[in-house]
This record gives C-alpha cells, structure tokens and sequence, in this order.
C-alpha cells in the first residue's frame, strides 16, 4: 500500500513538472504582446520606449527558457508574480478568488452524492420499471442540457417567477444553492447511469448469490454488498468531476455574478494578464491532479485487491 | 447492425432528430423567414406574428431565423471537430498501443500530463492565446480533447492485440500496417463510434458554452449560446430570449446522446 503510494507520488511529480510546463506554454502561445497590452492599459498613448521599459521590467525581454525558470523558482517559493490587470500579487487574488469556488464545489457534491446514491439504488434494483425509465429519460436531459442554460431556468424560476432567491446575491448560504444545483443537476445526471450501470452488473456476481444463499435479505445485500463494491468507479470519476467543476465554474460563475476563480480566468484571459492566467492554470491543474489521486488512493484503501489488477496500469 | 439500430426506439428517436437538426441546417436559407443578421430598429422586441415567428430580439432581429442559422454553427462546429479529432486519435492512440514498450510508456505520460487539465481549462487558454474566432475556437477544442479519445482507443486496442485472430495474423505473416488497419481498427470501431457520438454532444455543449462567455464567437453571430449570452441582459423583461436558444441545444444534444446511447447498447449489450 505504501509503496503504491509513494509510487504514485513519484508519477505525480512528472505530471506537475510538465503540467508547469505546459501551463507556461499555453500562456505564451499568442500574438498578443503582453507587455504593449499592459502599457495601453495603463499609459494613454504609450511610446515604443515606454513598452521596452515595462518589457524589461517585467522580464518579457528575457528568452522564454529563462522566464519558465523565474516563474518555475517563484511558484516553488509560493510566488505567482503580479497581477498586470488587478497589481495585487496572484497569489492574494486567487487566495480571495477560490473560497468561493470551492464553496459552490462543497455544495454542489453533496447534491450530487445525495441524488446519485438512492436515485441510482432504487433504479437498479427496479430494472425496467416505470420509475427507472422515467429516470432514464430525466438523466438523458440532464446531460444534455447546457448548465449556463439550466442557470438562467433556476433563476427564471426561483428568483424571478418564484422570489425565493435573489438574483445577485453573494456571501450567504442561500446564495449558494441555485449556483451549486446548476453545477450538480447535470454531473448528478451522468453519474446516476455510471452507478447504475455499475450496481446491475455487480448484481449478476457470484458474491450476490452467495449472499442470497445464506439467507441474508435483499436490503442488506444491496446496500452492504453490492453498493460497496460498486464504488470504486464512481469514486474515480467522481474525483474527476470535481476537477471538472472547479474549470467549470467560469460558466457557472458568468450566470450568476460569481466572485470565483473561474470568472477570474475568463478576466484574466480576456485582459492578456499573463500571471494571472498562469496561477489559475497551475492551481485548477493541481487540484484535478491531487484529486485524481486521492481517488486512486481512496479507491486502494477500500478494496486493496484492485491493486494487483489495476495497480500497474 | 444498421438493422439492430431501426428496431432501437431510442435510436431511432435519437437519429431523427439529428437528422432534423442536419435538415434545418443544409436548408436554413429555405426555413428562415428573414436574413439573421437583419437588423430592424422600428421592431425591437415584436411580438410573434408572421413576418417573425417568434418576435425580434433587442436589435429587431427575427428570433426565429436566427434559431434556425444556429444550427449550421452548432454542427458545423462539432462535426468537423470531431472527425478530426476521431482521425487523429485512432492514429496515436492504435501506433503507441501497438508498438507498446518505451514509445507507450512516453505516450502515456504525455496523456498524463495534458490529462491533468479539464478540457474546459485547456480551450479557455489557448481560445485565450490564439484569439476569438470560429477557427481558433475548433483549433483549441481538438488540442483539448484528443489525449482522451486516444486513451480511450489505446486501452481498446490494447485488449484487441493480445487476441487469438491478431497473434494468428501476425503468424500468418501478416504486415503490422495491414494488422492495424484490416484488423484491429475495423473490430474496435463499434465501440469507438459509441464513444464519439456521445462525446459530440458534450462537445456541443462545450462550444455553445465558449460563445456565452464570449470567447471564440464574434458577437452578432447567431450561435446558439451567443444568442443566450447576448439575451442575459433582458433576464427579467425578456426571458424567451434565453429560452428558445436554449431549447434548441437541449434538442440537438439529446438527439446526439439518445442516439449514442441506444448504440452502445446495441454494441454491447451486456453493459445494460
């Protein structure tokens, strides 16, 4: 176990380096100059030399091996460098920016836990039912329909035609929950079908006859039993999901005038303030990675045998 | 199997209403009323009758040709982004999964590495370097998306090669060319066509998702999700404006998902 951890680990810190590289990579990649972009925010009518200045100033002047390195030495310091659009450092911005992120997240997986486990337990023991085709069909909405969309509806409905809700409304707990179902209501949608999918055929194991065989009742079978061996999946891309709503969030964060750091990417990349973009890049990148492998490490902590299946792959 | 897929209510459902989406889209100059880009001052706002449909949104444009515009942006977008990505990935994923060894190995941690970016995040960077734009915009959706296709045809084609037909091909004295592409790509490509014609409604998703922030589509364009993102101001006076486009993504990317769906269970139907 230890030792397929600090492997891992091991992996992990390949990916981080190249996932550094790439976030550097993608932020330099353009044919916008970011240092005549800050100059034109900043000085009415910039003259070449003033942006030589803020240039050098900002180190754009150096090659792009030696900016990584400086960026590289400042991100290991826990520098991000300066936001060229708000001044402040990235590091303060995003520290303010991804509370309120990961407070829609928090919420929005409980919603999805809280929908996905029953929901998916009674469909699968009610195969074919009526309230499994109902399911069926009100899941293939839920991941069809664009989230900024189901936003506006939620808002439409709750804050408009109903007022339960107010429309712009940040700080209070309230606040969250039109925000966080918007997030929820379509991952809650897809993993309904995985888990579902997961319990039926986990259903036909030899481990469910057994246990029927000894006389132990349906109930127990199905939410001891079967349930516990249908987790490791969801466990993993549920782990994933959590990445993808963090880099979702811009979307989600755009409908409802959210203060998140997605929002703040969408600023930052329409401003060309390459600090910033960088900083959101590798934080959002490390959460995902660092939540992949809690996943991995979850998953060999309650079902230690998958590792000699799948440990190496 | 194209017999299996009419017995399928679902997939049929699902196939008919791609085909209505695809019909509107090749004969949108024939169904619009108006041109979509029109601009009437004197009708901003009208009310439904039959010179528009629908009404006009806040410039006077007709709402309901500009419906109908939309999804020539919506498929034109995704189907040709797809097909790349498709070609694409069966390439890298089947050349590494074959050859195996050091080369699979680097290949997988190249995965890795674009693996730990949500696709989301990758396009809204790189729509953010390479500029707005409709080409740009499919550019960074490819970039973002192929490493999971890949893996996806990788691990099919690895547990296609250790099959008995494959070693008695190779004995046969088989080419590993004539392998890869008599052989194993014909056998995968079932499953491969499962998992595209569900990616490509989560890909529509994700497009009209760019244009309503704004990123990748000129404004006055009449995507689907531009239209929303430009019908957010008019919330409380006009929510229909935010309805019907969304209505018409809702449509397409059912259709797109019913329809992948039923044919995953006709592929394997044990998954059931």
């Amino acid at each position: 176990m230890l030792g397929y951890i600090s492997n891992r680990i091991m992996g992990l810190i390949i990916v981080l380096i190249g996932v550094t590289v790439l976030a550097f990579i993608f932020s330099n990649i353009s044919s916008v100059d970011p240092a005549e972009a800050f100059a034109r925010r900043n000085i009415l009518n910039p003259t070449p030399e003033q942006i030589e200045e803020i240039r050098e100033e900002m180190g754009l002047n150096l090659p792009v091996y030696r900016q990584y390195f400086n960026w590289l030495q400042g991100v290991l310091r826990g520098e991000l460098g300066t936001s060229l659009l708000t001044r402040n450092p990235v590091r303060v911005d995003l520290a303010e920016k991804i509370p309120a992120t990961l407070s829609i997240v928090g919420l929005a997986s409980f919603w999805i836990i809280i929908i996905t486990v029953p929901l998916s337990v009674l469909s699968a023991v009610n195969k074919d039912s009526f309230f499994d085709h109902t399911l069926r069909i009100v899941t293939t909405f839920g991941i069809s329909i664009p989230n900024f969309w189901l936003g506006f509806i939620l808002l439409v409905a709750f804050a408009i035609m109903l007022p339960i809700f107010s429309v712009v409304d940040y700080g209070s707990l309230k606040s969250l929950i039109l925000p966080s179902l918007t997030i929820a209501i379509p991952m809650a949608s897809s993993s309904i079908r995985l888990l579902r999918a997961t319990i039926l055929e986990n259903m036909k194991k030899d481990f469910v006859t057994y246990a029927k065989a000894r006389g132990i009742s349906k109930n127990k079978i199905i939410w001891q039993h079967v349930l516990k061996n249908s987790l490791p999946p969801m466990i993993t891309v549920f782990c994933q999901y959590l990445g993808y709503m963090i880099a979702g969030s811009a979307i989600v964060e755009a409908v409802f005038s959210w203060p998140g750091i997605g929002s703040h990417l969408v600023s930052a990349i329409i401003a060309r303030d390459l600090p910033t973009i960088n900083g959101c890049l590798l934080i959002i990148a490390v959460i995902f990675v660092f939540f992949n492998l809690l996943a991995d490490i979850l998953n060999s902590a309650i079902n230690p045998k998958m590792l000699s299946e799948a440990g190496e792959v | 199997m194209v017999k299996k897929i009419l017995k399928n209510k679902q997939a049929v459902l699902g196939l008919l209403m791609i085909l209505v989406i695809a019909f509107i889209a090749i004969f949108a100059p024939f169904i619009a009323v108006n041109h979509p880009e029109e601009i009437d001052p004197a009708e901003k706002f009208a009310e439904a009758s039959l010179k528009y449909p629908l009404g006009t949104d806040q410039l006077g444009r007709c709402i309901f040709s500009r419906l109908i515009y939309g999804a020539r942006y919506s498929l034109g977008i995704a189907v040709p982004v797809l097909f790349i990505l498709a070609v694409v990935s069966i390439l890298t994923g089947t050349i590494s999964a074959y050859i195996g060894g050091g080369f699979d190995r680097v290949f997988t941690v190249i995965c890795d590495i674009f693996m730990s970016f949500p696709p989301l995040l990758v396009v809204l960077s790189l729509v953010g370097a390479l500029g707005q734009g409709i080409f740009n915009i499919m550019v960074a959706a490819v970039f973002s998306m192929w490493v999971w296709f890949a893996k996806v045809v990788r691990s099919y084609v690895l547990l296609e090669k250790k099959k008995g037909y494959i070693i008695a091909a190779k004995i046969a004295g088989c080419s590993d060319i004539k392998i890869i592409a008599l052989h194993i790509i014909p056998n995968i490509l079932p499953s491969l066509l499962v998992y595209f014609s569900t990616g490509i409604a989560g890909m529509m998703l994700m497009i009209s998702g760019f244009s309503f922030l704004g990123l990748g589509i000129e404004a006055g364009v009449p995507e689907w999700g531009a239209m929303l993102s430009s019908g957010k101001a008019y919330l409380y006076s006009r929510p229909l404006l935010l309805i019907y486009p969304g209505i018409c993504i809702l449509f397409t990317a059912a259709g797109f998902n019913l329809f992948g769906e039923a044919l995953r269970d006709i592929v394997s139907p044990e998954e059931v």
